[in-house]
């Protein structure tokens, strides 16, 4: 097969892992430390790109746009957390799932009434290519793998140098134990929910000009989500970062080699996984609680 | 007394879990800067009791007052920032984190870095501050923990088994760490060890099946063990 | 006899005035509700006694769908052996499908089970593209041959035989839910943790429960498939995942009649309300979280106390909630 397509597969699929990365991570680090897993992060996702392509449209900037799409998810998760998940944390993982679901749904419904049913093109940031072992690829897909890797490096940093991280990672192990030394777990778990709904609303509006921003796009990317947390390990990071890039090589790689299994050759590759591991590649048992 | 002592009083307590009552009308006083003791054997509610105490648990009826304010309904951590400190039994510090890492998430609740004063009372914290919670010994951690209840100089320290299953002579350390603090904080110990309670404790409960079944304040009594009898 | 007559009554009454509406509404409505009905009677089980969540369930729709589709397209014609082979096919799918999903845990069940939904999805639509004919799907509306005594292949016949199957896969769960296996499924369910520790017999209970239901989600995607003569993938497609979930809750989870009145609203609803706002998911979710908050007891286990209050019910409680 062609060289230059397998370096061109390889960059796509980084840069789709990329936006799966953002989105995963912050449903991971929701349940790691809350015990909830939150799909109403993929309405955070979606309002982020709408945003995004909003202010795109209306001022004719990009990047800041972008920022936008992000602090409105933020914003919108704040009043979430707030509203419902306050009430439900103490409750069991489906009965934050179902109501995430509710939330979700609601939330796509909304997103239909303001801006319709038909697909919004949004504009690309960068429209330059760039060589890569001789064979072009754009540049936006080289820095949306950036972002995500930025991203990464700044929880990691957040979690291991701060003390907000120290208090994150002991909650982690045990919340009792840290309310218990004087740290007010609940302005953690906010902070925590609406950093992972910022994370959402980035990965959309990067995602935006790669697709097309559509009412659907959030319920679309669902089980792309969902594999890579079970595959990585609810909770986990770093298996969240693993298994965001493995999942976007099969779906990239996989549709160079035999396009109609690209689709599902994650599935099933999850599949084998859990016969294997039932708690995915780096899910802790010791998390349970 | 001082003025930043009051006694810990706990009056008619009544608590449960969901249609499963633990405790009936639970009435104890723990004196300002003194070290009362509650014993009684595994599932009689003495945990239940200091989770209460704590504000873990949401009693069904019944006060908790330290001097003259009330606890009850009050989330963990603002009882903890108070000065209301809990030390869980069983040991549990965080495997992951440093213990370093420990005493600056204390520190930080609290307001504290005064690390020098839990190193007075556990010279060994300090050669240990960079090994992991998971590497520490039974009675490193429960110096740890103590250790890490002392920061942000606690007006109440409820303690849940601090000794079960440490050698001998890490008991002998902790008692002597007990008699130091009375005085300082005021002191509720749920304890198994009956020596131990007879060498710091002022006053001793019993607890029996979720009911305070026996008061004793007589020194010999619980210096020579005799409240076995209740148990 | 008594008792007899009144359990039969508990599973006639609701089925008697739904077979009184067939005069009143629309027929695609009552037939759309009695087959959701029956698809969402699975999901209540799972959700209500076992304790599974599924977001996978059109998955075994579709199983049950195509098993007939591929039967009266290929091979035969007579609608009733269809629905068989629907059911013998999501029966085996089931059983190998739940050896592997009945060990996980509830979060990864949730998860697992809509992937292999995706998974579905994909294989229908583009590996098995060369017998699926992809989104096309397959047609055989006009090659079912007419059925004795109810014709399955019209839709006025039709109705009567989805009224029956619905009645009495019904009766077969509130059958269930008297008997020791029905109790091991709720002992199975407040100890979920504990499976791993109690070992093959829980497993057992566990894969039995999974089979019997998801055959049930695809009897459900047969009775469809007949009712249409066409299957396409767009039944396993992901955005319709929850449906099933939803409405069990709508109805109220774990209570008999809850899978019956959350078909009704939830069908009434899309027809209703889309007519008016256009725009009916808005109102769904929302409803889904306003009950969650509100306790969870959905609109049947609302209305319940209420009517029997009302109506002095003599019949004993259909088990409630748990």
């Amino acid at each position: 097969m062609d060289a230059n397509l397998w370096v061109s597969g390889v960059v796509y699929g980084l840069s789709m892992g990329s936006i799966f990365f953002l989105l995963a991570a912050g449903l991971s680090l929701c349940f790691g430390l809350m015990r909830i897993i939150s799909l109403d992060q993929l309405l955070y996702y979606s309002l982020g790109a709408y945003v995004a392509y909003q202010v795109n449209v209306a001022t004719g900037l990009t990047w800041p746009a972008m920022v936008c799409g992000a602090l409105a998810a933020g914003a919108l998760s704040w009043v979430v957390e707030r509203w419902v998940f306050d009430r439900i944390y103490a409750r069991e993982i489906t009965f934050t799932m179902i109501t995430s679901f509710g939330i979700l749904v609601a939330g796509v419904g909304a997103i239909k009434y303001v801006w319709g049913l038909v697909p919004r093109p949004m504009g690309i940031p960068v429209e330059a290519q760039v060589a890569l072992l001789g064979v072009n690829v754009p540049v936006y897909r080289i820095i949306v793998i950036g972002v995500a890797l930025a991203v990464y490096g700044l929880i990691q940093w957040v979690l291991n140098r701060t003390i907000v991280g120290t208090a994150i990672r002991a909650a982690v192990e045990d919340v009792d134990q840290v309310e218990g030394l004087g740290v007010d777990v609940y302005r953690l778990f906010t902070g925590t929910f609406v950093g992972a709904g910022m994370l959402s609303g980035l990965a959309g509006a990067l995602h935006g000009p790669l697709v097309m921003v559509d009412p659907q796009m959030g319920l679309e990317v669902v089980p792309f989500v969902f594999m890579v947390v079970i595959i990585g390990g609810l909770g986990s990071l770093k298996g969240t970062l693993v298994s965001a890039f493995l999942v976007g090589q099969v779906v990239s790689l996989g549709s160079l080699i035999y396009a109609p299994l690209a689709q599902m050759a994650p599935f099933a590759a999850m599949l084998l996984i859990l016969l294997w591991k039932p708690t995915g590649l780096y899910g802790s048992a010791l998390l349970r609680r | 007394m001082s003025h930043h002592h009051g006694a810990l009083s706990v009056e008619g307590l009544h608590v449960a879990y969901g249609e499963a009552q633990v405790l009936f009308d639970v009435h104890l006083t723990v004196p300002p800067g003194g070290l009362v003791a509650c014993v009684g054997r595994n599932g009689a509610g003495k945990t239940t009791l200091l989770r209460t105490i704590a504000g873990f648990l949401r009693p069904r009826a019944g006060q908790v007052r330290y001097g003259d304010v009330d606890l009850v309904g009050r989330k963990p951590y603002e009882l903890a920032r108070m000065g209301i400190r809990y030390v869980q039994q069983d040991k549990r510090v965080f495997a992951d984190l440093t213990v370093r890492e420990n005493l600056r998430l204390a520190s930080s609740a609290t307001g504290d870095w005064d690390w020098d004063a839990v190193f007075r009372y556990f010279p060994r914290l300090k050669a240990l501050l960079d090994r992991k919670g998971g590497y520490l010994s039974g009675g490193e951690r429960q110096m740890l923990m103590i250790g890490r209840a002392l920061l942000g100089r606690p007006k109440v320290l409820l303690v849940d088994e601090p000794t079960e299953g440490l050698a001998p002579a890490v008991v002998e350390q902790l008692g002597g760490v007990f008699q130091e603090l009375k005085g300082q904080a005021t002191i509720l110990l749920v304890e198994q060890n009956l020596p131990l309670v007879g060498r710091v404790a002022d006053k001793v409960y019993a607890v029996k099946e979720g009911r305070v079944v026996a008061e004793i304040t007589d020194r010999e009594a619980i210096r020579s063990a005799a409240v076995e009898a209740y148990l | 006899m008594n008792g007899r007559l009144r359990w039969w009554a508990g599973v006639l009454v609701p089925f008697a005035l739904l077979a009184a509406g067939r005069w009143v509404l629309p027929l695609p409505f009552v037939v759309e509700v009695l087959i959701f009905s029956v698809y969402t009677m699975a999901c209540n089980f799972l959700l209500g006694r076992v304790g599974f969540i599924s977001f996978g369930q059109p998955a075994y729709l579709a199983a049950g769908a195509y098993g007939t589709a591929f039967y009266l397209y290929y091979f035969g014609r007579d609608p009733l052996v269809g629905i068989l082979v629907g059911l013998a096919s999501g029966a085996v799918f089931s059983a190998l499908v739940g050896l592997v999903f009945v060990r996980l845990r509830s979060d990864y069940f949730a998860l697992v089970n809509l992937a292999l939904a995706v998974i579905v999805y994909h294989l229908m639509q583009k590996v098995l593209a060369p017998i699926t004919k992809g989104d096309n799907g397959l047609w055989f509306l006009d090659r079912m041959s007419s059925t004795p005594l109810l014709d399955l292949a019209r839709p006025d016949g039709f109705v009567w035989f989805a009224w029956l199957v619905a009645v009495g896969v019904w009766a077969l769960y509130k059958y269930l839910d008297d008997t020791v296996f029905g109790a091991c499924c709720l002992a199975t369910k407040t100890n979920e943790d504990k499976v791993k520790f109690l070992g093959y017999h829980d497993f057992k209970v566990r894969w039995t429960a999974f089979v019997l239901a998801n055959t049930t989600a695809a009897l459900a995607g047969s009775l469809y498939g007949v009712y249409f003569g066409f299957v396409s993938p767009e039944m396993a497609s992901a955005a319709r995942a929850a449906d099933p979930v939803v409405v069990t809750i709508l109805g109220g989870t774990g209570t008999l009649y809850g899978p019956l009145v959350g078909a009704v609203a939830f069908v009434g609803m899309k027809d209703l309300v889309s007519g008016v706002v256009g725009n009916w998911e808005f109102f769904v979710g929302l409803l889904l979280v306003v009950i969650m908050l509100a306790g969870e007891r959905g609109i049947w286990g609302t209305l319940e106390p209420w009517l029997r209050r009302r109506l002095v019910w003599r019949r004993p409680a259909p088990a409630l909630q748990e």
